[in-house]
């Protein structure tokens, strides 16, 4: 890290605007990343709450299934006790409620510890980018002070 | 002699960006395959801690097909095996382009070295005028 500081005081203005672009560049696609992860834990979330819906109480209560965005067909639901969950590439299993809700939560805590180090590089990308910022402002002003 | 080696630069720098395109692309399919092997990882250990009487079903198109658990687990192994094998035929592709690029680097360098020389050594031809101190 040391070193980079020393290396970005030696570049001249035009230098220091490429490392911030592209520093930037790398920190938009970080922030991208760390939305998306972030959405795809709202949705295991909503998950683990739709399965608690799956309850005995509302055996051959009549529902509502989508066949498409637009079009729905009644059913009744009748075996409250499993559900079939997407485990990725193509592959489902059907789980009994608790396993649905075991492995949700794993799934939420994966993407949170996910996030976590997401959210350490960010910062300090955020940190670097900072630096050259300053680094920047700096030249500009010795390049402004002699023709003042 | 310029012309030349300007032709030459010409045809090298289309080369080196060709190969700077061969690379971006291969570093993509890397990453791509990243992105399978750990999602396929990730349904490996969900297989592993099933209990028998969880039901697999493997997704065919827009329907869901009973599947025997031992021959998901077998088609995940087997998925997994393939992805690492293609990581490390990709992997020594990357690097092969890696080091045609960075020679070819060095030659882009080289002759516009030598386009320099050419163009420093231009003018004496015609600077010797001795009838003017006579």
């Amino acid at each position: 890290m040391s070193q980079q500081q020393v290396s970005i005081t030696d570049l001249d203005l035009t230098q220091l605007a490429d490392v911030r672009r592209q520093l930037e560049e790398e920190l938009n696609h970080l922030t991208n990343s760390f939305a998306q992860l972030k959405q795809a834990q709202a949705k295991f979330k909503a998950c683990i709450e739709n399965v608690a819906e799956i309850k005995p109480a509302n055996k051959g209560k009549t529902i509502l299934v989508p066949l498409t965005n637009s079009l729905y067909v009644p059913g009744k639901l009748s075996d409250p006790e499993h559900v079939i969950v997407d485990v990725g590439t193509g592959y489902f299993v059907q789980k009994t409620r608790t396993q649905a809700v075991k492995h949700y939560t794993a799934k939420v805590e994966y993407i949170r510890a996910n996030l976590e180090t997401l959210q350490d590089t960010i910062s300090k990308k955020q940190d670097n980018v900072n630096s050259v910022i300053g680094v920047m402002q700096a030249k500009l002003q010795q390049q402004q002070q002699p023709a003042s | 002699m310029s012309l030349q080696l300007q032709a030459k630069l010409k045809t090298a720098s289309a080369e080196y960006q060709r190969l700077q395109a061969d690379l971006s692309n291969v570093v993509e399919a890397r990453q791509r395959l990243d992105a399978q092997l750990s999602e396929n990882d990730l349904v490996k250990k969900e297989f592993a801690q099933l209990a028998p009487d969880n039901i697999i079903y493997k997704q065919i198109g827009p329907v869901l097909v009973k599947q025997d658990q031992a021959e998901a687990k077998s088609n995940v192994e087997t998925r997994l095996e393939f992805i690492k094998g293609e990581i490390k035929r990709v992997e020594a592709q990357l690097r092969d382009v890696q080091s045609k690029s960075d020679k070819k680097k060095n030659e882009l360098v080289e002759i516009q070295a030598a386009l320099q020389q050419t163009a420093q050594q231009a003018p004496p031809p015609g600077a010797p005028l001795p009838s003017l101190g006579a």
